[in-house]
């Protein structure tokens, strides 16, 4: 079993992170050839017109906040369990990559309700709900910039971002709990299949960058820990 | 009134905010990592010179 101190030195002795560009690339071209087949290949659609279009954008965003979040309670529950300093990093890189999606789900979300349903905004259950979920994010992100002490920060960020989390499932079902504004999910069974492939393509396009970003975002934050680990080791005397 | 020229704003919108927010989060992780990565070279010096001394 590995201890916790060992896990301090693992993170100690971390090196400056190797990864190239060639994610970036891959992830953010695959995104502008999934928008272009989806813009370019769907017809209009019969009461939205190509206003459906921002359906590309808009549900793959959502998706990509909830598997963030997933993760977030996935590494959260571990960090609770084992108390290894990589658990509770790759959580708070997952949460602030989450936020991010999901700020642009509500974003994304408004445009589409203003010309779809006459109104930006209305506190609807689904709407209500998914704004919620990014406030409990943003004050999971605020909780550790203003906690100095690193377990204190990992303890109490766990336990937020694991009940933050379960906030998940409520938004997924809101729209069938509630009576709301905002379309039940669609199926494959539900969706006509000239809309199927697009959506799927920037799903998975999306995916590609939510990874680079959780990577990349947790490579940082493993930099930064074990810049603090060494600042505190020669603080107390070299050691 | 929403017409079919505003509808076409709408998505320009939709699709310029994605790509405003995939950017803008990329570009905060390069100067996050840039920070990160001078902080660490700066102290690993420091401990390298102490060492060293």
């Amino acid at each position: 079993m590995i201890s916790s101190s060992d896990q301090s030195r693992d993170i100690l002795t971390a090196r400056p992170p190797r990864t190239g560009v060639w994610p970036a690339f891959v992830s953010f071209g695959a995104v502008i050839a999934a928008q272009a087949y989806a813009i370019l290949t769907s017809p209009a659609e019969g009461d939205m017109g190509h206003l459906q279009k921002i359906m590309y954008v808009h549900v793959p965003a959502a998706w990509m906040t909830f598997l963030s979040f997933f993760v977030v309670l996935v590494f959260s529950v571990r960090y609770l369990w084992r108390r290894r300093e990589n658990d509770d990093l790759i959580a708070a890189s997952a949460a602030e990559v989450g936020a991010t999606f999901n700020g642009l789900t509500l974003m994304l979300g408004m445009i589409w309700g203003r010309p779809a349903w006459g109104v930006w905004w209305v506190w609807d259950a689904r709407l209500t709900s998914t704004l919620v979920l990014f406030l409990i994010f943003v004050g999971y992100l605020a909780l550790r910039a203003f906690t100095d002490d690193a377990q204190q920060k990992a303890r109490w960020s766990a336990a937020v971002g694991a009940i933050g989390a379960l906030n998940v499932p409520i938004v997924y079902m809101s729209v069938k709990w509630w009576r709301t504004l905002h379309q039940p999910p669609s199926s494959p069974a539900t969706l006509d299949p000239r809309y199927t492939m697009g959506l799927r393509l920037n799903a998975i396009a999306l995916l590609l960058v939510m990874i680079y970003f959780i990577r990349r975002r947790y490579e940082i934050a493993r930099l930064e820990r074990a810049v603090e680990h060494m600042a505190e080791a020669a603080a107390m005397g070299g050691q | 009134m929403i017409t079919a020229a505003s509808n076409l704003n709408f998505i320009i919108a939709a699709y310029t905010v994605t790509w405003i927010v995939l950017l803008g989060y990329s570009l905060r992780l390069v100067r996050k990592g840039g920070r990160a990565r001078a902080d660490y070279e700066r102290i690993a010096q420091q401990r390298s010179g102490e060492k060293s001394q």
